[in-house]
């Protein structure tokens, strides 16, 4: 190949590729229920920062850390996801201190700062499944809860009630009793506190 | 003398470091379960397996360490980036690729490719050859492509451009910049390597990046020898580019040469030891040096690669030469 030829066609892959952006933007749209370490930035600042390296799972002590296949697609194969019914994220907040990119941000374990900086996302209650909300005095989510009385509360009967400090880590969702799961995080992806 | 000594065996030094690698990148997983299972306080709930792993690594690590906690902390993550007894260290790969997805530059990230790029721009592809847990499988490989050829199988002969993988470096940019998603992450095989080991032993299971693995190995074996890291690696591209005026270099030294041409068949990057063409993409192996037996092969301190000098004066070509010229 001459040099000519080879610089025409870094060129014209470059070009071709460029008017096809267009065609990507409609990216990033999750469409499963998973959580992002605690910490991480919002969902497309997070898959621009992270390289996949994989030290987050390697250094999470309660292994709740686990890797996208293509199940969610190209864009985050291999990156980090957390399903709490399965296992939860304790907010030991080790992942942040080991990412080489700050996709996952560190931050030091103390609740004023986990609190300021993370969002994983927000539980919330299904009152017809909830134990509690039937007489049946339950609780477990609140016991579950490291932020107990700031993220949640109890009410008559134990009945859960979440308040807009949760940052989501799902202990509760991972400690519920009932099958389904009464209470659930839902994601927040820009993860953005409150 | 003694220097030529050492460097003969430099290719068995290389290949101690190598596996010595790739045993990290096993033992670091079964590691982490080891502090998970301390983590947890709950020995006695471990199945038998798990048992075993938790007695093994805690054998294994007892005399260095009091509490493996915090303290095994310091050797984690694979070569794509990790980090080294305390010190991180990262792929200059990543970082190109991040900063082309991120469009921005974080500073303590850029700093952990610090030593690998001054290492490139020292020694060239030295991380090719020396480091890369991918090589050891793909030398393997290599080998068995041997055996299979001299078994008469007509495999692993075609040959490309090998500036076909600067190509694929500027695509990979590319492609990072308009997704915002590192591309090389999914192609890059130490990369791949070291998160699907990690995956088998701690996670489920060897995820989609080990068909791509395999893959890679059977084209080496079938279509071209060492074709991915020559024609396709964007972190062999890169590492070529910043190792072009490296100062560590193989030379021929042309008065002890007797164009035997072992080099040429041992060089598993199709590089020419013969008529002094290493170019920017010897990666060091020194596996000509190991294979001469003239020790006409030496590492010498040289910006520029040498011209072609004539066949070697120990060669029939060149007696001949000579007596044609008296």
């Amino acid at each position: 190949m001459k040099r000519r030829t080879f610089l025409q066609a870094i060129a014209g892959t470059g070009l071709s590729s460029l008017l096809a952006e267009n065609s990507l933007a409609a990216r990033n749209q999750p469409s499963m229920r998973f959580l992002r370490p605690p910490g991480s930035l919002s969902e497309d600042d997070f898959l621009s920062r992270c390289i996949r390296c994989g030290k987050c799972g390697e250094t999470c002590p309660n292994r709740c850390i686990k890797y996208f296949d293509l199940e969610n697609g190209l864009s985050s194969m291999d990156t980090p996801y957390i399903t709490p019914r399965e296992q939860a994220c304790i907010l030991c907040m080790k992942c942040g201190d080991v990412c080489p990119t700050g996709a996952i941000q560190p931050l030091e374990r103390e609740m004023y700062t986990i609190l300021k900086n993370v969002k994983m996302g927000k539980a919330i209650v299904n009152r017809d499944l909830c134990l509690s909300f039937q007489g049946k005095t339950c609780g477990v989510c609140y016991r579950a809860c490291p932020l107990q009385d700031v993220a949640i509360r109890t009410g008559r009967l134990e009945q859960p009630h979440v308040l807009k400090d949760c940052v989501g880590c799902g202990l509760c969702e991972r400690s519920c009793i009932q099958i389904p799961q009464a209470i659930r995080i839902i994601p927040d992806y820009d993860r953005t506190p409150v | 003398m003694s220097w030529m000594l050492i460097q003969r065996h430099l290719n068995k030094l290389r290949w101690f470091i190598l596996s010595v690698i790739f045993g990290m990148l096993i033992l670091i997983p079964f590691l982490h379960l080891y502090q998970t299972y301390e983590a947890a306080h709950a020995y006695d709930l471990l199945s038998p397996m798990e048992k075993t792993i938790s007695d093994s690594m805690e054998w294994l690590t007892s005399p260095f360490i009091k509490d493996p906690e915090t303290e095994l902390n310091q050797l984690k993550g694979t070569t794509w980036s990790g980090t080294l007894f305390g010190l991180k260290l990262s792929d200059p790969l990543a970082v190109v690729g991040q900063v082309a997805a991120g469009k921005m530059i974080y500073l303590p990230f850029l700093l952990t490719a610090l030593i690998p790029i001054l290492l490139s721009i020292i020694f060239g592809r030295i991380f090719c050859g020396w480091i890369c847990p991918a090589t050891l499988l793909y030398e393997l490989n290599d080998n068995l492509a041997a055996w299979l050829r001299r078994a008469g199988l007509p495999v692993s002969r075609h040959k490309f451009d090998q500036r076909l993988k600067y190509l694929v470096l500027v695509v990979g940019i590319i492609i990072s910049m308009l997704t915002s998603t590192i591309a090389f992450a999914a192609m890059y095989p130490p990369a791949i390597l070291g998160r699907e080991i990690y995956y088998a032993i701690a996670l489920s299971g060897f995820g989609a990046g080990m068909v791509f693995f395999i893959l890679t190995l059977l084209f080496d074996l079938m279509v071209t020898r060492r074709g991915f890291c020559r024609y396709v690696c964007p972190g062999g591209a890169l590492y070529s580019l910043l190792g072009r005026f490296r100062i560590f270099r193989i030379k021929r030294d042309v008065a002890q040469c007797n164009d035997c041409a072992k080099c040429n068949v041992v060089c598993q990057f199709g590089l020419d030891p013969l008529r002094d063409d290493f170019s920017q993409e010897c990666n060091n192996c020194t596996a000509c040096i190991a294979v001469c037996p003239t020790d006409a092969l030496s590492f010498t301190i040289n910006i520029k690669d040498q011209a072609f000098q004539g066949p070697g004066h120990l060669g029939h070509l060149h007696r001949k030469h000579q007596d044609k010229g008296e």
